[in-house]
């Protein structure tokens, strides 16, 4: 791990926005920048809300602790700044725009990191695109269609990747990526990442997710065990190993 | 005689009409009297519920305007106007009227060759009276049809025809710009669209105006025939600035087989009303019926819309989506009805409506009205706030809110636009929302 971790989050408890339901306990995590990490756990364990909150949505609220992103304070920050600062969120659901193009929605997003002054250039954004649609092994049309709109599981994942592939991220928060995919479209998308990974080594990336068999896709350098809202365990590879064989159970009446 | 005035009166009928051939007085007379005996529209009716006429419209202050002979030249016309027209791409005719005059047409002659007709209503008088008779306010907007419809009956100036004879095809649109300059003013236009058996034509009507400080009423009836195996598409759109109350009311006729599609947009003016009614009197006929509203500030849009199933299997399709902002206000009501003998119909109507502020409205009113058994018809509407979760996902993109929003208005609008195959004025109005969003 480098000095300075990429993220830090210490005593991170939160809530739903608009109740008084506390969904994280307490949690204490740091990522190190271009390591790969994996949170696993139960549904309602939390995991989703880490995730959600680390991007800056406005239906959770963080009630005590600190999250530092590249050192700085990233609670109090909007969404669309902690994207320019580097954060991206693949969503679990992305969501569907019917009428707005994937190529004119990665447009706008670029040009919002040229800031106001500044025109992107067409020219090159359409050479980026098709580049990084060949690394994804993606067909130049799929660019066409508008964002989400009629998607299958599969092909809302990919457009997550590829916006991911677009944006270029420093962290990468991956919002439980294998929901609803079948093994073909896992391994698309799990490849996609490894790309990017091995493109940029330094990107720092933060898997969330239920099951274990992503894991044998996208191989996380450390694995965290969250249970109702704590993390309960930390290791290597071989904590995945254990809850695929063990199950939640121990974790869940083991706690804390 | 409810909305008589000092200057809507039957003397302003016979001034239009003397030295008119005599059918064509005629016409207007009844009209005339159709109209006085016709009650002025309450908020009793359930047609006219959400629109006050009595506050929405100040008829007794409008004098109607008149024909006068007027040309049309780039370097005189206003210069919206002329940009409007510049932004369109290639068109088979282009017609301009100013101020309810014809000031301009010109036709592709292999076109006019072809027996194809596109002039000012009032050349057509003395140039194509067969037509006429036949088709100009009869069928399909006759006086009887109701109030507004029986005072435009009465009191057109000037309107354009268009007739396409069997079998031709025209590769480019035909283009209006309508202009409104004159304030307090009354504004009578007629539309008259035939296309005969197999015949494909596409027609963009364009009304624009500059701000107004005082009121004034556009009335525009449109008469669209689509005969068997004809395709016809007709797209209004309504850009004014505010001040006009703009009343467009619209009869579509489709035969056997024929495609008649119409496309709706209402931006401008500050009170705009839409009667169209849709009628499938041809087997196998086909009619998409798009719409698009997208208003701010104290606009008032009033939709009325009916799919009228005469013939059996026929289809028709309607989509009309609104975006509302400020405390501008947009309702809805379409109905499907499917007569007897109507066996095999398929109807759906679709309306709906995202709000961008708490103080902006919508009202939808769907209804079905079915007499045949054998019919697919469904019926769904909507009315919704700028969802957090679309927000959220744009701006965890690094868009900003404003960034945001706008894109997932231009997505919400644009999904009407998307199912129009008519390219320029695709770009035209996308640009044109985007100019408004950003006020």
């Amino acid at each position: 791990m480098s000095d300075t971790p990429i993220l830090s989050i210490r005593n991170l408890h939160a809530k739903v926005a608009d109740e008084d339901i506390e969904i994280l306990h307490g949690v204490d995590l740091e990522l190190g920048k271009g390591e790969i990490h994996a949170i696993m756990g139960p549904n309602g364990s939390g995991k989703s809300t880490l995730a959600k909150l680390l991007a800056g949505h406005p239906g959770y609220e963080a009630t005590d602790g600190t999250v530092h992103y590249k050192g700085e304070e990233l609670l109090d920050q909007e969404p669309d700044e902690r994207s320019l600062a580097g954060i991206f969120l693949a969503f679990q659901y992305p969501v569907e725009i019917p009428g707005v193009s994937i190529a004119n929605f990665l447009r706008t997003a670029l040009q919002a990191r040229e800031g106001k002054d500044a025109e992107l250039d067409l020219f090159e954004f359409q050479d980026a695109l098709l580049d990084r649609m060949e690394l994804l092994g993606m067909d130049p049309t799929f660019a066409e269609r508008p964002v989400n709109d009629g998607f299958s599981g599969g092909e809302k994942k990919r457009n997550e990747i590829l916006q991911m592939a677009m944006l270029r991220p420093e962290l990468a928060l991956m919002d439980e990526t294998d929901s609803g995919l079948d093994i073909d479209a896992l391994q698309v998308v799990a490849d996609g990442v490894n790309k990017l990974h091995e493109e940029n080594p330094d990107m720092t990336v933060l898997i969330i997710t239920h099951y274990q068999r992503l894991l044998n896709y996208l191989k996380p350098h450390y694995v965290h065990v969250m249970v109702k809202g704590k993390i309960v365990r930390s290791g290597g590879p071989e904590v995945a190993e254990e809850l695929e064989s063990r199950g939640y159970e121990e974790f869940k009446t083991a706690q804390v | 005689m409810e909305g008589v005035t000092e200057h809507l009166n039957s003397d302003a009928v016979q001034a239009l009409a003397s030295g008119e051939p005599q059918w064509l007085q005629n016409r207007r007379m009844d009209a005339w009297a159709s109209y006085e005996r016709t009650p002025m529209p309450t908020t009793r009716l359930e047609e006219w519920r959400y629109t006050n006429l009595d506050r929405k419209l100040k008829l007794d202050t409008l004098e109607p305007l008149g024909w006068i002979e007027r040309s049309f030249s780039k370097e005189t016309a206003p210069d919206r106007l002329v940009a409007e027209m510049e932004a369109d791409h290639e068109s088979s005719g282009h017609l301009v009227e100013l101020d309810g005059s014809v000031a301009h047409v010109d036709l592709d002659p292999a076109l006019a060759s072809k027996g194809v007709v596109f002039m000012s209503l009032r050349t057509a008088v003395t140039e194509h009276p067969e037509l006429l008779e036949e088709y100009l306010a009869t069928s399909a907007l006759p006086a009887e049809r109701g109030k507004f419809q029986a005072l435009n009956a009465a009191l057109w100036t000037d309107g354009i025809l268009l007739y396409v004879p069997r079998g031709v095809q025209l590769e480019h649109p035909i283009r209006v710009s309508r202009w409104l300059s004159e304030s307090g003013k009354a504004l009578f236009s007629r539309t008259l669209i035939v296309a005969e058996e197999g015949s494909q034509v596409s027609y963009v009507d364009e009304i624009l105006s500059d701000d107004l400080d005082v009121q004034s009423l556009v009335s525009s009836a449109v008469e669209v025939f689509a005969k068997d195996n004809a395709q016809v598409q007709y797209v209004s759109l309504q850009r004014m600035g505010r001040g006009p109350f703009h009343l467009s009311q619209q009869r579509t006729i489709a035969g056997k087989d024929s495609t008649l599609d119409t496309l709706n947009v209402n931006m401008g003016a500050t009170t705009a009303r839409l009667d169209l009614n849709a009628q499938l009197v041809g087997s196998g006929a086909n009619s998409d019926m798009l719409g698009l509203c997208f208003g701010e500030g104290d606009q008032h849009f009033d939709h009325n819309t009916s799919q009228d199933h005469v013939a059996p299997h026929a289809y028709s399709d309607l989509l009309y989506k609104g975006a509302l902002d400020g405390k501008a206000r947009s309702v809805f009501r379409g109905i499907i009805k499917v007569h007897k003998g109507a066996q095999q119909t398929d109807a759906y109507q679709t309306n709906r409506n995202l709000l961008l502020s708490e103080t902006a409205r919508a009202d939808s009113l769907p209804n079905l009205e079915i007499e045949a058994d054998d019919v697919r018809c469904s019926h769904g509407a909507t009315v919704g706030q700028l969802d957090q979760d679309h927000l959220f996902y744009l701006m965890s993109r690094g868009m900003s809110r404003e960034v945001a929003e706008r894109l997932v208005v231009i997505g919400f609008l644009g999904e009407v636009l998307s199912k129009l195959p008519l390219g320029g004025v695709v770009a035209k109005l996308s640009r044109a929302i985007e100019e408004k969003l950003h006020g």
